[in-house]
């Protein structure tokens, strides 16, 4: 049965390469409900690997490599296309095809409208395709090459609307930012080859935790370099500033690459690789301060933000900041509960705004929203579970595993109070950014009379509802999460940990941030003037993302621009150009002086040829 | 008869055909002096085809009558083109090939 696993990756590869080449052939909707096939199929054989996976005894489940094709053998390296199966790579498999499905049907709504809409199509099983090879891949070279392609993915989407100039720079900034963390990779993977001789999963693994000594200089800056990677592809601080951007394309594209499976990428480095980060204690501490500090970083900028897609995406910075707040403090598959719960509700505040987006006729500023709980009821209600579970209220899916995480910033192995404190501030932004985009969207009165919004179809809401029900209920998924990848944790079982004070103060903070949303926002105007007039410096800081942006464009963009007009202006003129026009130059000189001889006259010729064929003659004789 | 007779025919020929060549003005002429030359060249072959007492040399003649034959025909249909043209036939004037 392992062996169908290739399927995973022909299916969505046949929905790209059909609708790229015969896309404009295809009726328009039937290629976006072939693409949903495509992705809907993958999901099914991944549900086979998992029965199958199933039916072995836990420890059996590990390491099933599937070699497709042996592409590069040589003396000492070999390099095959293999497949790996075990539980993790299954189980976000699950999550990537599971809710890529969703949204691929949900698109089909959306993207009715527009003129390419194979071509969206067609990128969009590009992506799942990308995703699944870096999900499955075996060794760390198509582990990159998956990498890259998500890479590649995620610009096409970013710029889809290539006559949107704000798409297109957006687009060119997430390549950028994301080619920085592959070179980070593919450095890494030099630096595992040299030490391992290979860069098999298992035969790294295997070796890493006597191949060093914890905190060794090259463990350190191996998992370092793999960590700029898995930031700069999760938009960790300081790699960022591009997700912000990226949401200029398609909501659908935010909804699948932007939260729920390509950004999480970074996560399941680290997890995947934890037999690595386990022998650098050192990089666990600073993973476990980025995801903190980028998820109060986020959470802060979220707050202030008034483009309903802005919005999430900081949230979106926040949550992943959280799960790599688990991996760091070593209790991955808590990271990767989240990660999955996470998928899902974010997804459906995704597919909500978009939903939203759709029914106000491309409006996303949040202040020119309002009073939507009539217009659009479906959207409204999930887009309340889906705040509810992000905010971590009781009994939802964000609350389980935030509060493991929350749990396990203390009690776990490199847990410590910072952490705890660092993490139960962040909780309690989330509640509040979460609601306070909540009661700016769907509650109050409209502010824009003129709008006249709509529900959107069945074909969009349906999506909705489907995960909707995920983000109540995934959250009881939590037990079943840890058991199932304990065995590629090394058999580690995250431990419950009875803090009832802990989890008091965690709750009450989520509460707390919620609280605080209705307070300010549903009661009246006169406390948000009046909350934001004594928050002044702070709001505008907030308000402007930290300066971020502009710290890098006075750091990086401005020098190397000047470098770059000094070199079109001085080096290139002055140099370069200067130097091939002077020689063209001297030649067309010298070729003047000696065309003369080149008269035209055949005669003249004739008798100098006879003359230097007579010269060669008596030089031959009389020599 | 010696091969000295043989030589002094063919440079002799071979003279007149070159000084010819370079004194006159019209391609007729100087077309008849190339293949004078030719003949010079193909005399010698012959002449010293059978003081050797080889063949070589007189295959090597009936080839470059071929390629003087192949020659003649484009060379006369390039000076018909040139009269047609411009109703004149002096080299001297047709000298627009030129750097």
């Amino acid at each position: 049965m392992y062996s169908l696993s290739w399927l995973i990756l022909l299916l969505p590869l046949t929905g790209f390469l059909s609708l790229s080449w015969f896309g404009k052939r295809f009726p328009k909707l039937l290629g976006g409900w072939f693409a949903c096939a495509m992705v809907g199929g993958a999901f099914l054989v991944t549900l086979l690997m998992l029965a199958q996976l199933y039916s072995e005894s836990p420890a059996d489940r590990l390491n099933h490599v599937q070699t497709l094709y042996p592409w590069i053998v040589s003396e000492g390296f070999s390099l095959n296309l293999s497949i790996l199966i075990d539980p993790l790579s299954v189980f976000m498999l699950l999550i990537v095809t599971g809710v890529g499905f969703l949204i691929h049907v949900y698109s089909i709504g959306y993207m009715h409208h527009d003129k390419e809409f194979n071509r969206f199509f067609a990128y969009m099983n590009l992506f799942i395709f990308a995703m699944s090879v870096l999900v499955l891949a075996a060794d760390f070279f198509f582990l990159i090459v998956g990498w890259a392609l998500v890479g590649l993915a995620s610009y096409l989407l970013i710029g889809f609307w290539t006559e949107k100039k704000s798409a297109v720079l957006a687009a060119r900034k997430a390549f950028v930012m994301n080619v920085i963390g592959d070179v980070g990779m593919l450095i890494a993977a030099f630096m595992i080859f040299e030490h391992f001789g290979s860069l098999n999963y298992v035969d790294v693994f295997k070796a890493a935790p006597t191949a060093f000594f914890p905190n060794d200089d090259s463990i350190l800056l191996i998992t370092f370099l793999l960590l700029v990677g898995a930031f700069a592809k999760s938009a960790q601080i300081p790699l960022h500033t591009w997700l912000p951007d990226a949401m200029e394309g398609p909501t659908p594209v935010s909804a699948l690459i932007h939260a729920a499976t390509m950004v999480t990428a970074g996560v399941y480095l680290v997890a995947r690789c934890n037999a690595l980060f386990t022998m650098a204690p050192f990089t666990m501490y600073l993973i476990a301060s980025v995801g903190v500090i980028t998820a109060i970083v986020a959470g802060s900028i979220g707050m202030v933000q008034y483009d309903i897609k802005r919005v999430i995406a900081y949230s979106t910075m926040s949550q992943i900041g959280f799960m790599f707040l688990a991996v760091g403090v070593g209790v991955y598959s808590v990271g990767m509960f989240h990660l999955m719960t996470h998928a899902f509700f974010k997804a459906l505040l995704f597919l909500g705004a978009g939903s939203v987006i759709h029914g106000m006729a491309d409006e996303q500023d949040i202040r020119k929203m309002g009073g939507l709980r009539y217009a659009m009821p479906i959207t409204f209600i999930t887009f309340l579970i889906a705040s509810l579970a992000l905010a971590g209220f009781p009994l939802t899916a964000g609350f389980f595993s935030k509060e493991e995480i929350v749990m396990n910033a203390y009690h776990g192995q490199y847990g410590n109070f910072v952490f705890w404190g660092l993490a139960v501030i962040a909780v309690g932004m989330t509640g509040f950014y979460t609601f306070r985009l909540f009661f700016y969207t769907f509650m109050g009165k409209s502010r824009t009379p003129e709008a006249k919004p709509h529900e959107s179809p069945l074909v969009m809401t349906a999506p909705l509802m489907i995960l909707a029900g995920l983000s109540l209920l995934g959250g009881f998924l939590g037990p079943w999460v840890h058991s199932f990848l304990s065995p590629v944790f090394g058999g580690a079982v995250p431990m419950h940990h009875d803090d009832a004070m802990l989890e008091i103060i965690a709750v009450a903070a989520a509460m707390g941030g919620i609280i605080a949303a209705v307070a300010i926002y549903m009661t009246g105007k006169d406390q948000l003037a009046f909350a934001k007039q004594m928050l002044a410096p702070i709001y505008e800081a907030l308000y402007n993302k930290y300066y971020i942006d502009e710290i890098y464009d006075f750091l990086i963009v401005k020098p190397v621009k000047a470098i770059g007009k000094f070199m079109e202006e001085r080096a290139e003129k002055l140099g370069i150009d200067f130097s091939v026009d002077e020689v063209g130059r001297q030649v067309r000189e010298v070729s003047r002086g000696i065309s003369i001889w080149q008269s035209g006259k055949v005669r003249i010729y004739a008798l100098n040829m006879v003359a230097g064929m007579v010269t060669i003659l008596l030089f031959v004789i009389f020599m | 008869m010696g091969s000295e007779f043989v030589l002094f025919i063919s440079a002799a020929i071979f003279s007149i055909g070159s000084v010819g060549f370079v004194i006159r003005k019209n391609p007729l002429v100087m077309f008849m002096s190339v293949e004078l030359m030719l003949n010079a060249v193909n005399f010698l072959l012959i002449g010293y085809s059978s003081f050797l007492n080889s063949l070589d040399g007189q295959i090597f003649a009936l080839i470059i009558m071929t390629v003087a034959a192949a020659e003649v025909v484009v060379g006369l249909a390039i000076i018909l083109t040139i009269f047609r043209t411009r109703h004149e036939l002096d080299v001297d004037r047709i000298n627009t090939l030129k750097g």
